[in-house]
């Protein structure tokens, strides 16, 4: 196998052959002041504008050298066309939704256009015009966000939680359950624009939900959106959730985006047979805080305990220094 | 300890939100001190809460629904408190930083420090570090307490301590600051008083850093 960056992630995403060293990757977005700067586009241009978008997109494997390119950088694209009121932010603060509009839990419908939505139109052509620029060449990223997610921006997230709480299982469900057809809708469409893996995120994240919540109002609804959606699907969730490993591969999921918290030879023992490992260097102490050798350091442990494609953890802040993200292509390079 | 104040603490720890307010009157029936009522039922039972979220046993929701609990009680006792009693502890601006509108962990801290007969401020979320130094110099609290749910967004929190020394205020209020991807060593280096992991650990060192 040709070791190419395009070659090496898909390969590591199937845990295939082994090129000449371990891809970098990012699941989620790698931008930082300096990235914006070095190829001269920012937010929140690169929210809105397809050209932009994808040109940030690329700055991160022409400039920093990762082998992946992942053009959507907020989690609000579906949010918007599903009519919520976003921030787009500007070049130091991401986007944010705004106001919440099922905070009763009324019932959600997705529109027949939400294709043809400029927040999710743009993903749409970004991803394109990456395909004609690197298909073949670089493994192209799409990300959708689950109906979790989802229910966070359809109905505020204390609000959401408060109900599962309140044991309001079937208003829950039913908005779950409502929110589904966009995240179908959106992960085929990413693949038919270009992409070659598509993100899901869907943030039952270890701080907020227990491995309990997942199993009883998540699982079912992830295996059926795996089974939905033919293409490889990435799952990225926040958080320590090293007591619900196992239910991510029972889920379907092709590859699991996880953070420092859960430890990478614990995840590469108990789940490394079932699904691929990305992550998991740490963003607040060490891409933030810490040294290049700090980031060296830690990606190198996921090397050596067998994460199969190395990257941030999480969105990285939007001060990282890009000293500390090349850290990470530093480290891959000198191979397994 | 009585078997109302038992049933107290037991419906704020097993989320009875319909029951917790007959109790509280109930218990006042019986004579009980009001402030026996929030000391040994409500914040008591919030401790337990507090240390069953920190052990993992224990997850938001469950959580937000002990604290809304426990919240109503507390509507029921505090007119009764007499006037030295409800003197607060203490008066605490709590805010998300500029760039996050994730309020759920500042709500719990909130709720928790109500609870533990603190005066709270609440300026919300996506807090400019302009709207923060107005309320300061107008309220001049005792503490402030920044959260901050993003590592995108904790960047905000170091600037809004470098402004608020640059205006001489940092010396004038404790600091204190917390959320998901916050740290002790994130807190020291951007200058704050304390770190908390969690609502409980928040209330520890708020009576900490006033010593009450």
């Amino acid at each position: 196998m040709k070791s190419t960056p395009y070659n090496l992630v898909m390969s590591a995403l199937y845990k295939g052959m082994k090129g000449d060293r371990p891809p970098v990757g990012n699941p989620t977005s790698i931008v930082c002041h300096g990235l914006m700067d070095a190829c001269g586009v920012s937010f929140p241009e690169a929210h809105l504008n397809p050209q932009a978008m994808a040109d940030l997109a690329l700055a991160g494997h022409e400039i920093l050298g990762f082998d992946t390119v992942m053009p959507e950088y907020s989690v609000d694209q579906e949010a918007a066309a599903l009519g919520c009121e976003v921030d787009w932010g500007d070049r130091n603060t991401m986007p944010d939704t705004k106001y919440f509009p099922h905070e009763d839990f009324s019932d959600v419908v997705v529109p027949e256009d939400f294709l043809e939505k400029p927040s999710i139109r743009v993903v749409l052509d970004a991803l394109s015009i990456l395909r004609r620029h690197v298909g073949g060449q670089v493994a192209i990223i799409g990300k959708v966000m689950g109906p979790w997610t989802l229910g966070y921006h359809m109905a505020g997230t204390q609000n959401f939680l408060l109900q599962i709480g309140m044991e309001e299982k079937n208003r829950i469900i039913k908005m779950l359950r409502q929110l589904m057809p966009a995240t179908i809708a959106s992960a085929k469409a990413q693949f038919q624009a270009g992409a070659d893996i598509v993100v899901l995120a869907d943030h039952a994240t270890g701080n907020l939900v227990g491995a309990y919540h997942y199993e009883e109002y998540l699982l079912p609804i992830h295996k059926e959106l795996t089974a939905a959606i033919e293409g490889p699907l990435i799952f990225h969730v926040c958080g320590n959730c090293t007591d619900r490993l196992e239910m991510f591969a029972d889920a379907g999921f092709d590859g699991y985006h996880f953070e420092w918290q859960v430890d990478a030879k614990v995840a590469v023992e108990r789940i490394g047979h079932r699904i691929c490992l990305v992550g998991n260097v740490n963003n607040a102490e060490v891409l933030y805080q810490g040294t290049p050798a700090d980031v060296y350091k830690q990606a190198r442990y996921a090397i050596d305990a067998g994460v199969d494609i190395i990257g941030p953890e999480c969105a990285i802040p939007l001060s990282t220094p890009m000293e500390n993200l090349k850290a990470i292509v530093s480290a891959v390079h000198e191979g397994y | 300890m009585s078997d109302t104040l038992q049933q107290i603490k037991d419906a704020v720890i097993t989320r009875q939100r319909t029951e917790i307010q007959g109790l509280v009157t109930r218990a006042i029936e019986e004579g009980i001190e009001p402030k026996s009522i929030i000391d040994h039922g409500l914040i008591a039972a919030m401790d337990v809460v507090g240390q069953r979220f920190s052990d993992s046993e224990i997850f938001v929701p469950e959580m937000l629904v002990s604290a809304l609990t426990m919240k109503l009680g507390l509507e029921s006792v505090k007119p009764l408190l007499k006037s030295e009693e409800s003197e607060p502890k203490g008066t605490i601006i709590l805010g998300t930083v500029k760039g996050d509108i994730h309020d759920i962990g500042k709500n719990i801290v909130k709720m928790m420090l109500e609870g533990a007969g603190f005066e709270v401020v609440d300026l919300g979320v996506n807090l400019t570090v302009e709207k923060l130094i107005e309320q300061i110099e107008a309220i001049g609290p005792d503490i402030l307490g920044l959260s901050a749910l993003l590592t995108t967004t904790m960047p905000e929190m170091k600037r809004a301590i470098q402004e608020l020394q640059a205006k001489g205020l940092k010396e004038k209020v404790k600091i204190m600051v917390g959320g998901a991807p916050v740290s002790n060593s994130f807190a020291e280096e951007i200058g704050a008083d304390g770190y908390g992991a969690d609502a409980g650990e928040a209330v520890v060192l708020a009576r900490q850093l006033i010593g009450v």
